[in-house]
């Protein structure tokens, strides 16, 4: 009967790791995919004062601004991701645009308008700014750490923007800025 | 004896009561035993749930952004539950985000590889949420407690309750045992009172057969009796018929009529002495106990036992002085002495010698003189022995001895208040000892005085109450030969109211007469005639024999005239001062 068992269990086992290898040999996501799909994720995390939060049976603004590295990946990822029953919707704005209106603003930079003005012009609103490696840093910064995609967190300019992160966030990030 | 079965009945259903309630403590015992185990497993289910449930939450953000570390330090905390077998995180698509797996094997890579949980563990998943959606599952397996900790755990329980039930038992062992005990208590008890029972009928049934022994001796001792007396009675009373035949005939020259006369004297002589003698063993001898010196009457009769012993026997006597004096019939105890000394005598067949002393003893009966009278002889045998106080029961040769010489012995002393023994040694010689009873009354002892024969008193006139007509006219005749007036009576009333109107010197009176006896006759008249004397005369009588004569003199039967001429003068000589 023992016997049996170990030897159904090392099936099952070799089976398993052979199945998740092939998967992820298959279909290993790229950074860009992973910064698309975080993007989304960090509404659940962070609380906004209530005059920035949306209406109610207003849906949840992700605002892309300047470049967009992510294509539509980050539309898709934001379909299956939902705030307390609302959407997420993502609003695409040239550089130079004010971002009022939304929660999380993903700033990258152009020649025109380099990141660092997008970021004085947000300056204190509450909308959770998020750059990418490599530039200047906005309240969550992605960076990639062995390979995988990980994040610094400015928690000082977070609380001067009247922005709540949650603790379970800020145990995820490789640094807090406090 | 009933009692037991009856005691026990009532205990009988204890023990089942007793072994049921143990069983029911038993049963007790292990239902709280699992009811508390199944608590405990809730509990520890509880946990898991709970340590899952935590897990799941702390993972959250970690599982959301795919942070295989932050998931990792999540677990590690686990660790420090000792009991922790593994716990494992996956992600939305099943895939393993972090695990720990305390025994070192591979967590499955995928939460469809998990695999079903055996008995000793337990798990418990729970869902990894992240703002109302499900992100991942996390799974945590803890060891259930082993069984042998969990006997541990109740092991405490366990012996209390055990503990109990063996007390309980214990109880009903010694219940049974008890009652067991009990039952051959009863069983012996009964076999006991059987035994008992039989004893006693054992013992009836050797009480009768002695009864029945006794009686065969008695008659036995009856037939040697009246065989005895048959005997020599009929051998004096050849004498006498013999004689008085021929002294009835005609031209019988006066010698001859004399020598016949006399013989008719000495018959009737030892008859009398026969009737004494039997008499006197049936302690139904007229006894006239004075205070006697019992060392001085022994002294006084060292003559008489010289002689009657012969010379060929050495007397010697110890006597111890007066102790204590006793009361006694001297004759009868001069006769009881020869009478041992003669069958001592007879006992030595050559050269010997005869030791008599005196000693004080205390017996049950009171302080009394013993007299032992030894001998050299050739002694008894057992048998003998227990038979030699029996009349007519003697070893002599026909015509040596009557039989009846220790019967008298034998008779006198018990009817002395006292007791005789014989202790014998075949070819050593016999003891005969002689035991009377110390008087208590005054130690001074007067010796009787012998007074000198009256002499014959003639012209009284006397009144004979006799029922007998024989004997009554015996009597006239004789005293009307001492020279007296006679009037006689044949009843006590008779004599009474005879001794009303007429004026008698003395009355001569019968003691054993139907209606007024000579006793009570005897009585009337010291009332109304106090100064009257009265003699009195019997062959036996039970009253005498048992109260003695009062006081009064008392001739026995056979009487021969000069013992009649003796007593009516004595009595006539007594009472004349007084009179006159």
């Amino acid at each position: 009967m023992s016997s049996l068992r170990v030897i159904v269990l090392a099936v099952i086992g070799s089976m398993s790791l052979f199945l998740g290898a092939s998967a992820d040999a298959a279909g290993q996501p790229t950074d860009t995919d992973v910064k698309a799909a975080f993007l989304p994720r960090f509404a659940r995390y962070v609380t906004w004062p209530p005059a920035a939060s949306p209406k109610a049976g207003e849906p949840f603004v992700l605002c892309m601004i300047g470049n967009q590295p992510f294509g539509t990946a980050v539309e898709a990822a934001a379909r299956s991701q939902s705030v307390d029953g609302r959407r997420i919707i993502v609003r695409k704005l040239p550089s130079g645009s004010v971002a009022s209106g939304c929660q999380i603003a993903f700033v990258s930079g152009t020649a025109l308008q380099p990141t660092q003005q997008v970021l004085a012009a947000i300056g204190r609103k509450p909308v959770l700014t998020v750059t990418d490696d490599g530039g200047p840093r906005g309240i969550i910064h992605f960076t990639v750490v062995g390979g995988r995609v990980r994040f610094f967190i400015d928690q000082a300019t977070a609380r001067q923007n009247g922005l709540q992160i949650s603790s379970r966030l800020l145990a995820l990030a490789v640094g807090v800025r406090q | 004896m009933t009692a037991f079965p009856k005691r026990i009945g009532s205990w009988r259903s204890a023990p089942v009561a007793i072994f049921a309630s143990a069983i029911i403590m038993v049963l007790v015992g292990l239902g709280v035993i699992i009811q508390t185990d199944n608590a405990y497993k809730d509990a520890r289910r509880e946990f898991v749930v709970s340590q899952a449930r935590i897990l799941a939450a702390t993972t959250a953000a970690a599982v959301d952004f795919n942070d295989p570390i932050a998931a990792q330090e999540a677990v590690n905390p686990l660790k420090s539950i000792v009991s922790l077998r593994s716990a494992a995180v996956y992600g939305r698509d099943g895939q393993l985000i972090a695990g720990y797996d305390r025994t070192g094997e591979a967590v499955p890579a995928v939460e469809n590889g998990i695999q079903p949980v055996g008995s000793q563990l337990v798990r418990a998943s729970a869902p990894i949420e992240s703002a109302g959606q499900r992100i991942g599952t996390v799974y945590i397996q803890v060891d259930r407690l082993p069984v042998w900790r969990r006997v541990t755990r109740y092991g405490m329980l366990g012996v209390l309750f055990a503990t109990a039930a063996l007390i309980v038992l214990g109880l009903g062992f010694a219940q049974r045992a008890l009652r067991k005990a009990n039952r051959e208590l009863a069983n012996r008890a009964e076999a006991l009172a059987q035994a008992n029972e039989m004893l006693g009928e054992q013992m009836e049934e050797r009480a009768k057969a002695e009864d029945q022994l006794r009686q065969s001796q008695k008659m036995q001792a009856l037939g040697q009796l009246t065989g005895g007396i048959a005997h020599d009675f009929n051998n004096l009373l050849t004498v006498i018929q013999g004689s008085a035949d021929m002294l009835c005939k005609k031209e019988l020259p006066e010698p001859k009529r004399v020598r016949f006369a006399k013989a008719i004297v000495q018959a009737s002589e030892n008859a009398a002495a026969l009737t004494s003698q039997l008499l006197a063993f049936a302690r139904r001898q007229p006894l006239k106990p004075e205070q006697l010196d019992l060392d001085q009457v022994l002294a006084g009769m060292r003559d008489l036992i010289d002689r009657t012993m012969g010379e060929r026997i050495q007397i010697s006597m110890h006597l111890e002085g007066p102790a204590c004096s006793v009361q006694v019939d001297k004759a009868q105890l001069q006769s009881a002495i020869l009478n041992i000394a003669s069958n001592a005598r007879d006992a030595i067949e050559e050269d010997g010698e005869l030791r008599i002393s005196t000693r004080e003893v205390n017996e049950e009966a009171g302080r009394m003189i013993a007299i032992d009278v030894s001998d050299s002889g050739h002694g008894m045998d057992a048998e003998t022995l227990d038979r030699v106080f029996e009349p007519f029961f003697t070893t002599k040769g026909a015509g040596k001895g009557t039989g009846l010489g220790l019967s008298q012995v034998y008779g006198f002393a018990s009817q002395s208040g006292g007791e005789v023994r014989a202790e014998s040694v075949v070819g050593q010689g016999t003891t005969v000892s002689l035991l009377l009873p110390c008087h208590a009354g005054s130690d001074v002892v007067t010796n009787p005085v012998e007074r000198a024969s009256a002499a014959p008193q003639r012209g009284a006139t006397i009144l004979v109450v006799e029922d007998n007509e024989e004997v009554g006219v015996f009597a006239e005749s004789l005293l009307s030969e001492l020279g007296h007036k006679v009037t006689r009576a044949a009843s006590g009333e008779e004599a009474l109211r005879l001794s009303r109107s007429n004026e008698f010197d003395l009355v001569f009176s019968d003691v054993v007469m139907p209606g007024m006896g000579g006793l009570k006759l005897a009585e009337a008249l010291a009332e109304e005639k106090p100064a009257l004397p009265v003699v009195l005369a019997t062959g036996y009588s039970q009253e005498i024999a048992e109260t003695g004569s009062v006081g009064r003199p008392l001739i026995l039967k056979p009487y021969r005239l000069s013992t009649l001429s003796e007593a009516i003068a004595d009595a006539l000589n007594g009472s004349r001062p007084a009179a006159g």
